[in-house]
Formats: C-alpha cells, structure tokens, sequence
C-alpha cells in the first residue's frame, strides 16, 4: 500500500532522523536486507555442490532434486532481495518527498528581507538536484549497510570455514583497495566542489536567459550571450570529465587490487583439491565467494564517494531544513473601526542607503481614502509595502491603537491588503489567482474592477488559465485581476500601490467609484503619482525629496506645498494640450 | 521525430573526437575479449590440474589468470575515462544548441511555458541523456557484445549448449522489453510532474512577496504538496518494475543452472563435455545473466533519458521564426536616419484560431512621423509592437521598413533599429552598466553614461557605492519611476533610429515626466517613434494619433481633427479634464 500523504517532520536537520520517520519501510530493509544477504552464500555453496555431484557420478534423481533444491533456494532468496529493493526504493521516495516539502516550507517562511539575499538560482538547484543527490546517498548507504557489510561478513565466515590460511593470505589485498578508495575521496570531494559549484553557477544563467528571454531578444544580445554561455559550458565540461573520471572510473582499479588474492586462491586451493582436503565443488564455491567478495569491495569506493557527495549536498541543504512552520492562524481583531495612526514613521532597507523617508506623521479612519504621492523616488512605494510590517521600521505605526510590530505576522496579513507594481500572478485560472484557495464567489470583486466585460469574451471564464505569471492577459487585465485578489476580502486596510498605471482613464474612474461606494468598512491607501484623482480623497501625504513630508487634505496641500501645487496645476493642464 | 537534437548533437561529437572514439572503441573490444580468458582458464586448470590431480604449471596459470583480470581492469578504467569525456562533450554540445534554439524559438513559447520547466529540460533531461549515452548505450554495446562472446565460447565447448545458451536471449529479451514498456510508460508520467514540481519553487519564489502578505503559505504548500504527492506515485510503480526486475533474472540464472548440471550428470551425460568445460560454462552462464542484469539497469537509464530525449527534441523541433534573409544588415536596410518609411501593409494578427487580437491594420508612416496608438487596455497595442519588431508574425499582411519585412531581420541587427521600452523593466544579473548594456561588449563605457545622463540618472548612480559598477543584488536598489528610466536608458543606448514607446510614462510622477518628456522631445528630431498610451494627457507631442478599437484602427488622423472627429476621442479628453479640474 502506498503511503497517500507527505507528511512534515520533526527536527529535519539530523539526518538519522529520516531513517527514524520511515520506521516500517526501514524494519522491512533490516529484515530482509539481512536474511537476502546471509542467505546469499548458499547460492555459491549450493552450485559447488553441483559439480561434485557431476564427479562423484550421483543417481540422476538425487542431481535432480539437489538442482531442484537450489532453484527453489535462489527463489526464497530473491524473494527476500524483491522486498529489500523495493522498501529501499520506497524508502528514498517518501525521503526525497519529505526533504522537498520541508525545504519549501523553510523557503517560504523566511522573511522576504533574507530571501531578497538569496540568489534564486542556487536556491532552485538546491531544492532539486541536492535534495535528488543527498537522496540517492543516502538510499546507497542503507543498500549497502547490508548489500556490502552484511555480505561481506557472511561470505568473510563461510571462507574461514573453507579455509582459514587461504581465506587470510588472500584478502589482505581487500583492504587496501578499500584504503586507497577511501584516502582518494578527499581529492574527489574537491573536484566535486568545483563541479556542483560551477554547475550551480551555469544553471543560474540558463535561468536568467530564459526567465529575461524578450529582453535579451528585444535587444539582439543572444548572440553575445551564447558565445559567453559557450564558454561557461567549456569550463563547466572540463570540471565535469575531472570530477567524474576520479568518482567513476576508478572501480576497474580498485577491482584489480582487490582481485590480487586471486593468485593464492588459484594456486592454493587447486593444491588443497590435488592434495584430497577440497572437492572441486569446494574450490568452485570458495573461488566464486572471493570473487564476490573482492567485486563488492572495490565498489566500496562507490559507497564512498557517493555518501561523500551526498555529504556535500546534504551540507548545502541543510541550512533549509527547519523545524515546519506554520503561520498561527489566530485573529483576535475587531474587523470594524479601523483607525491607523502612523507616527514619527522612518525606514530603511536593511542593505540599504540610509534612510528612505523620515518621521512621517498621518492618521485614517475606515471609509476614508489616504492618498499618498511624491516624486520620483521619494520612497512612496516603500512607505506602502512599509505598513504591511514585512520589513523593520522606526517609529510607530498604530492599528486600531495597537503598535503593528505586535500583531502576529497572520494578523497583518488578514487585516491589510496590499497590491504592489507586479501582478504576481499564478500559473492557475482567474479564479484561483483570486481566490488563493479560499472558495470565494467572486463575481462582485469582478465587477468592482470591472473585469466582467472582459471575461464575457473569454471561453473559459474564471476558469481560463492565466499563463506562467499571467503573461496571456494584457498588463491591464492583469492589474485587474491583481487588484480584484486585494479587494476580495474587504480587508481593514488596502493599500494600492498605483494599481491603474496600465489601466485606461474610463475604467480607472469607475473603479474608484466602486472602490468608494463598496469598501466602506476599509481604510484605503492610494498611492499614485497621478494628483487629479487625490481631490477626492480624504488626506494626501507628500513625500518630498528630502524625506520629509507634508499632511493634510487636497486644500490644505494646495496652500501649504508649492511643489503639490505645481504638480497638481500640472497635471491638470496636461488635458489641455489638445485642446488648444 | 523530424528532428533529432540529440541524435544530431551525438553525430557531430562523434565526428569531432575520432581519435577518442578509436579508443573507445579499442577498450571496448579489450575489455569484452579479455573478460572471456578467465573461464577458459579455469576450465583448463580443472581438467589438466584438479580432476588428473597434478600440480604441472599451476602457479604459472594462477598467474595469467591474475595478470588477464589486470588487463580486464586498465581497459575497463580506459573505456569509463573516455566515456566521460564524450559523455560531457555531448552534454555540451545539447546545451548549446538548446541555447542556439532558444535563441531562434517562436516568442510564443516564452508566454506558454514556465521558466523552472524550460530550465529543467536544459538541466535534468540533458543529465539523463548523458547518462543514457555512457551508462546506458555503450554500456548496453559492451554487454551484448560480452553476450556473443560468450555464446561463442560456450559454441566451442558444445554446439547443444550453445544452441540452447541461443534461444535463451529471446526469452530474455521478452522480459526485458516488458519491463521497458512497463517503465517508460511510468517514467514519462514522471519527468512532467518533475517539471510541474520544479516550477512551482521558481513561481512561489518569483511571487513571495504577495504569498507572504496574503499569508498563503499553507495554501501554495498545498498545491505543492499534491505535485509531490503525484511525483511519489509515479516513482513508486517505476520502482515496483526497478525492484522486480533483478531478482527475476537471477532467477532465470539459477534455473538454467541447475538444467545444465541435470543434462551434465553421469547417467544422462547429454551435452558430453568434460568437468571443466562445465564448470566453464556454468561461469561464462554467469557471465551471461550478468550483462543481461546490467542491461535491465541501463534499461533504466535510457528509460529516463528516453522522455528526456522526446522532451529535448520537441523543444528542438518548436516552431521558430523564420528568417529568409538574415544577412540583411541594419545599415543597409537603413542607410540614412532620416529615410525610414515604416508600412503596416493590412495586418492580421491571432494568438488562437478564430480570435482576432488585430484586424487589417493599415498604416503607413512618413520619415521621422512621430505616432501615439490609444485604446482601451488589452486592445493589442503591445501586441502590435510586438508585431512592429518582427518577433511575432502576423496572420495575414506585412509590416515593412523601407520595403523590408521586419520579421525577416536578424534580432542582432534590431537592436541597431529598435530601442523598445517596455511596461516592465526586467532586472538581470549583474552591474547598474550592466542593466544598460546587457552587458553587450560592443558598447562602452561612454555610451552607458551618456544614456544614463539622458534619463537623468547620473547623480543617483554616482553616489552608489561603486557608482555604475555597483552590482544589483537587490529589488531596491531603484525605485519603480528609477527602474523605468533604467529601461528607457537601455532602449536608447545605442541610440537607435526608431523608438517603441509602451507606456513609458506610465510609472513616472509629473515633475519627471515632464522633464523626460521634453528631453525625448529634443532627441525625436532624429527619430521615428511610436508610442503606446492610454492616458491621453500624457501623449508625447505628436503628428498623428490612432485610435485602436476591436483589434481595428479605427481613426488616424492629427491629434486636433481627432478632437473634432472621434467621440470616444472626444470623450476621453473632456473625461480627463473632468476629474483634473
């Protein structure tokens, strides 16, 4: 029976801990990986046996049962082997699965002020192939816990049985195929380094030449490109040949080494068969044994490398491997009265260039509308994803007379809405990009961004796929669609960062309208570089260039700033143009 | 297939390295020959030594028997080494005729399928494929070659044995091949879940910011999750068929085994050959399962590559755009900047059947006019920029520059006559020179400054850390209005003759604007632009306007007998003073 569920797990970081998890598909390995292995030496006895019977000229009865005996011998034990291969198989499945899961929920609920640190390339290769590599490492190491170590040790007896000088003369040679596979990981490992590190790197541009493909072809750079791609691949071939040279083809060798008892064997054995102490039989099976035995040891080097590399992986991983995290999903606020106060507000990123804008005073109570503009640069963007408590500030921000640092992450999010520049978009359907799972009927939030006409004309309705990042909706649409995702739950506060900038003027208007009359019980912040729809607005907060700003309404600006004035005059000319 | 990359790709390399491939093929043959000397000497040793009980030249055969395993090893050493090689020459080579490919796909593609999917065709299927070419195909050379190897060596020893070793492979072979159609079928299934599971890091990533504020990170773990959940059911039938496999043959072995020691016994004595000789056979028998496992293994490597292989030759075999003449260079299509007549000769434009996104656009545009398209959103002006730079072909009709089809100019000669500013700017890798220049060796240093000077950015990157070699690492490093005149910069650095204009105004504030506007006023002189708003305040002094409904066009004429002419113009303009004044 499959297991139907991926689970999150406990203290992912220690690696004994995914053996721990998996304690039936493991029990089933330990059991049958030890019986396969220590009854795999009858398979060899068995088969000497054969032959002397062939020489001792046995009834034809007694052959045939003894040879029916071994078949169904080699049944039971591959029987055995079937379930040991399987749970091991399973047993890496539900690992890799499990690995993925927690390193997303690590990756996601980091704080966007440490995922903007990371470069998203590495981070990709390191949720997918390290998570593959560690993986199969780890499924090697469980293989050959008993595929070599339990092998080993029972063929090892069974010889010192045979023969005790002849077994010791002859594996001294084992060993040291076994130290040279180990003293060779070291180099390996450092080439490997230089392998996976450039690999990473090569990804990371293949990713940027796709991801950025218009780009670059709006501009004719692919050609440029690809010849400095070129070159990164030429690198990346020759660290590949040296890593991979060193990690596979060195088996031949070690086997070599590892076959150099052959000699003793040969030479001492068929002298003990000469001499009447072995049958044929007996020197075929000891002969068969250390064969095996030598095969298995020189792919220890195998082993070696592959838990090393795993090791690698494992260390790159592990940094994304937390305790599961789960958003406390409490929310202990009164979803009416909204009152926002912000007080002596100043920010900063945290990489950052000093202070973006500094001790910003303002107030808003629901059903109004807070207009905040400046010039260019002027920090208005940041002063709105600034109120969503993502990043730290200075000051102090108060909802609802509680300080917005104090609410639990989920409350922010449950209370204020926020749409920046990008629609963000899923690869999903209008509808999930809307709804984000919730189940929500969302024909009015439609209307409210006046996508209705829009989604008259397609097919599929709420259901048409949008595209990788909505890219089969005109940018208009998609703010539309971005918009309605903000809209959609009424929250306390919505902040729209200039959510009409590819959004015609006869549309933007009906959507302020429907945004006035339908969200009563929100506090909407608007920031727009466009004055002419702020005379309608409750208060106006003006970002000047020297990171201080002024408060107040339409009017009071109009008197106070010499620059909203001329903006505004501006802007409300602008029409004029055409007219004249 | 009607288009083999990979087969391609296999052939070139091949070609190019046939010292490496002399090799190859001399350590294969050595390692294949060499493993069938063992056997024969065991045989040997048991018929001369142990069954006659003498001891006559036994060190000696002891000897060569080892000095033959070491000649087994240094060739198997030498045929995994240069596999490797030609392993990773290969990988290169895909690789980089993906890149070519890439470069000449449709533009549709890039709007049809997610970056981390297309990423991992370039990463994991090319993996699987190298894989498939070392591990899997040669390996599978070297063991049926090992295979008739043995055959022959057992032939000598008996031609019943023989015949029967023969009709053994058939029966192998069956079930073997129902394993691979078992597999395949599985691991197909597989590689696009893959696919849908890698993407979705790269989307979750890409829009972090809104999961985040939306606390939807259960909800998007959710979605992941049933990836996974879909991935781990496919993988456990592959591994129920993986786990099957071995145990099966080595049963067959033990079967086959047994029957020659029952036809060997002294009463039946059937196959008549001496002790050694079945002790022989029964090693090379051995010998024979053995690359017969190894090519249930290599089954499985070629079972992986074999999906990646159709995934890779598909991409390969995307549509492209056609070039009928790329060797048009952009001076000679545009000798002089003040001759550019730019023609929309009645085109037509779907992205799907049936829905028209342009209808019978005509225009034709004087040298160095200056025209602004308005429209409602999602009317298709984009698309018609689109269209203007020949990266999407039009259904029906023509766009031409001076009687030139602009679909059939290479994209490295449009940069010499476009300069295309999008609605969004698109960060890449690297410095605040590089966000300019793409990194584009062929423009230096000056000419970066100067753009920059143009959108008046040169204060504001002057005081960065390392002025314009600073590297943006991060999404706030410009603001958006920054980020936009970063755009224009790079549109205009290598001062192109024709400007594509979507939006541009459209993220600065009024005092920027301003400014920007009266600066790309002074540098129009000299160019042709066309403009997209739908904000008609903000449209750029301009010779002609045209007003774009229901795909059409539905007026051109000046901007002051549009006012007279055009209502839903006419509207637009009260409509705006309306809400300004």
């Amino acid at each position: 029976m499959a297991k139907l569920t991926i689970q999150p797990m406990k203290q992912p970081d220690k690696i004994i801990n995914y053996w721990k998890k998996e304690k039936f598909a493991v029990a089933c390995i330990v059991i049958f990986g030890i019986s396969f292995n220590a009854a795999a030496i009858l398979g060899p006895i068995y088969q000497g046996k054969l032959i002397d019977y062939i020489i001792s000229g046995y009834s034809l009865p007694s052959v045939v049962i003894l040879a029916i005996t071994f078949v169904a011998l080699i049944a039971l034990i591959q029987l055995m082997r079937y379930f040991k291969r399987f749970y091991i198989r399973r047993f890496a499945n539900s690992t890799s699965a499990t690995m993925r899961l927690m390193i997303y929920n690590n990756i996601m609920h980091k704080s966007i002020e440490k995922l903007d640190k990371e470069n998203r390339g590495d981070l990709m290769t390191r949720a997918i192939s390290d998570v593959d590599i560690c993986v199969e490492g780890m499924r090697k190491f469980t293989t050959e816990i008993f595929d070599t170590g339990v092998l080993m040790a029972s063929y090892f007896i069974s010889m010192l049985v045979y023969d005790v000088k002849i077994t010791i003369l002859s594996s001294l040679f084992i060993p040291v195929a076994m130290i040279l596979a180990e003293k060779l990981k070291k180099t390996i490992y450092k080439y490997t380094i230089a392998f996976r590190t450039k690999s990473s790197y090569v990804a990371n541009i293949i990713y940027d030449n796709i991801e950025n493909a218009m780009l670059y072809r709006a501009n004719g750079m692919e050609d440029q490109n690809l010849s400095k791609y070129n070159i990164e691949l030429e690198d990346l071939q020759d660290k590949a040949i040296k890593a991979n040279i060193l990690e596979n083809s060195m088996q031949p060798v070690y086997n070599v080494i590892a076959m150099l008892g052959v000699i003793t064997v040969i030479y001492l054995g068929a002298t003990k068969v000469i001499n009447g102490g072995w049958t044929v039989g007996n020197f075929s099976t000891y002969l068969i044994m250390f064969a095996l035995m030598a095969t298995k040891a020189s792919k220890a080097a195998n082993l070696f490398n592959s838990v090393q590399k795993s090791q690698i992986s494992w260390n790159r991983i592990k940094p994304y491997l937390t305790q599961y995290k789960i958003k406390t999903t409490t929310f202990s606020v009164d979803v009416d009265n909204t009152r926002l106060s912000v007080d002596n507000f100043s920010f900063c990123y945290p990489i950052g260039k000093g202070n973006i804008f500094e001790n910003i005073s303002f107030e808003g109570n629901q059903g109004e509308i807070i207009g905040i503009t400046g010039s260019i640069a002027s920090g208005k963007s940041t002063l709105g994803l600034s109120l969503l408590g993502l990043y730290p500030y200075i000051g102090s921000v108060k909802i609802d007379g509680k300080e917005l640092k104090s609410y639990s992450e989920y409350e922010r999010s449950q209370m204020i809405s926020y749409l920046g520049h990008k629609p963000q978009l899923l690869s999903d359907s209008i509808y999930n990009n809307i709804t984000l799972g919730n189940g929500q009927d969302i024909s009015s939030v439609l209307k409210d961004v006046c996508f209705n006409t829009d989604l008259a004309s397609m097919p599929l309705g709420e259901n048409i796929l949008v595209g990788n990042g909505g890219i089969r909706l005109s940018g208009g649409q998609q703010a539309r669609i971005s918009l309605a995702r903000t809209l959609l739950n009424k929250s306390k506060i919505i902040v729209l960062d200039d959510p009409f900038s590819a959004v015609d003027m006869k549309t933007e208007e009906q959507i302020i309208k429907n945004l006035k009359n339908n969200y009563k019980n929100s506090l909407i912040i608007l920031i727009s570089h466009r004055l002419t729809i702020f005379r309608e607005i409750n208060q106006i907060v003006f970002l000047n260039k020297d990171k201080t700003a002024d408060y107040g309404t339409h009017i009071e600006l109009m008197k106070k700033s010499e620059i909203y004035k001329s903006i505004f005059n501006l802007q409300s000319t602008g029409g004029e143009k055409f007219v004249k | 297939m009607s288009n083999s990359l990979v087969k391609s790709s296999l052939v070139k390399v091949i070609k190019k390295n046939i010292k490496i491939d002399v090799l190859l093929i001399f350590a294969i043959f050595g390692v294949v020959i060499a493993s069938l000397i063992p056997p024969q000497i065991l045989k040997y040793i048991v018929d001369q030594n142990l069954v006659p009980k003498s001891s006559d030249k036994l060190l000696n055969l002891a000897i060569i028997y080892m000095g033959v395993l070491l000649f087994i090893g240094v060739f198997d050493f030498m045929k995994n080494a240069v596999l490797t090689v030609l392993g990773q020459k290969i990988t290169k080579e895909i690789r980089l005729e993906m890149m070519e490919k890439l470069k000449k796909i449709n533009t549709m593609f890039f709007s049809a399928n997610g970056t981390g999917a297309v990423v991992s065709r370039f990463t994991n299927d090319v993996d699987a494929i190298n894989s498939m070419f070392t591990s899997g195909i040669i390996g599978m050379m070297v063991d049926c070659l090992k295979v008739v190897g043995i055959v022959v060596s057992i032939w000598t020893f008996s031609v019943k044995l023989g015949i029967g070793t023969l009709l053994l492979l058939p029966f192998i072979y069956a079930v073997t091949r129902i394993f691979q159609k078992k597999m395949l079928k599985a691991q197909i299934e597989n590689r696009i879940i893959v696919g849908k599971v890698n993407n979705h890091i790269s989307e979750s990533l890409k829009n972090v910011q809104m999961i985040k504020s939306y606390s939807k990170e259960s909800y998007m773990e959710k979605n992941y999750v049933e990836y996974l959940l879909n991935n781990y059911k496919t993988i456990e039938k592959v591994n129920f068929y993986d786990s099957v496999f071995s145990p099966i043959i080595q049963l067959s072995r033990a079967f086959v085994i047994g029957f020659i020691v029952i036809l060997s016994s002294t009463q039946l004595n059937y196959l008549g050959i001496s002790l050694g000789m079945v002790a022989a056979s029964i090693e090379l028998i051995s010998n024979l399962f053995t690359p017969i496992e190894n090519l249930g293994m290599e089954l499985q490597d070629i079972q992986q590559a074999l999906s990646g292989i159709h995934r890779v030759n598909d991409f390969y075999n995307l549509p492209e755009d056609q070039y009928t003449c790329s060797e048009l260079k952009a001076e000679d299509i545009i000798p002089s900047r003040a001759d550019i007549r730019l023609s929309f000769n009645d085109v037509t434009f779907q992205y799907e059947k049936g829905t028209d996104i342009l209808k019978n656009i005509s225009l034709h545009l004087n040298p160095q006019e200056k025209v602004t398209f308005v429209g409602r959103t999602g009317v298709g002006k984009s698309t018609l920029f689109k269209l203007t730079m020949g990266f999407l072909k039009p259904s029906n009709g023509s766009i031409t520059i001076n009687g030139i089809d602009v679909y059939n100019i290479s994209n490295s000669e449009k940069r010499k006559m476009f300069g295309y500013v999008d609605q969004s700017f698109h960060m890449i890798n690297g410095t605040v020179a590089d966000q300019i220049s793409l990194q584009d060796e062929s423009i230096k240093k000056e000419q970066i400054e100067n753009a920059l000077d143009f959108v008046g950015l040169t204060d504001y990157v002057v005081a960065l850390e390392n002025g314009i070699d600073t590297q943006v690492n991060s999404d706030t490093l410009f603001s958006q209005g920054q980020r936009q005149l970063l755009a224009i910069a790079r549109a205009i650095v290598t001062d192109p003759p024709i400007l594509l204009l979507d939006e541009i105004t459209a993220n600065l504030d009024s005092i920027t604007e301003k400014k920007f506007i009266s600066v790309l006023q002074k540098a129009s002189k000299a160019h042709t632009i066309l403009s997209i708003t739908h904000r008609l305040s903000s449209i750029i002094t301009c010779d002609t306007v045209a007003v774009l409904e229901n795909g059409m066009v539905k007026n051109v004429c000046s901007p002051e007998t549009l006012l007279q002419n055009d209502d839903w113009y006419r509207d637009h303009i009260a409509l705006e003073k309306l809400t300004w004044r």
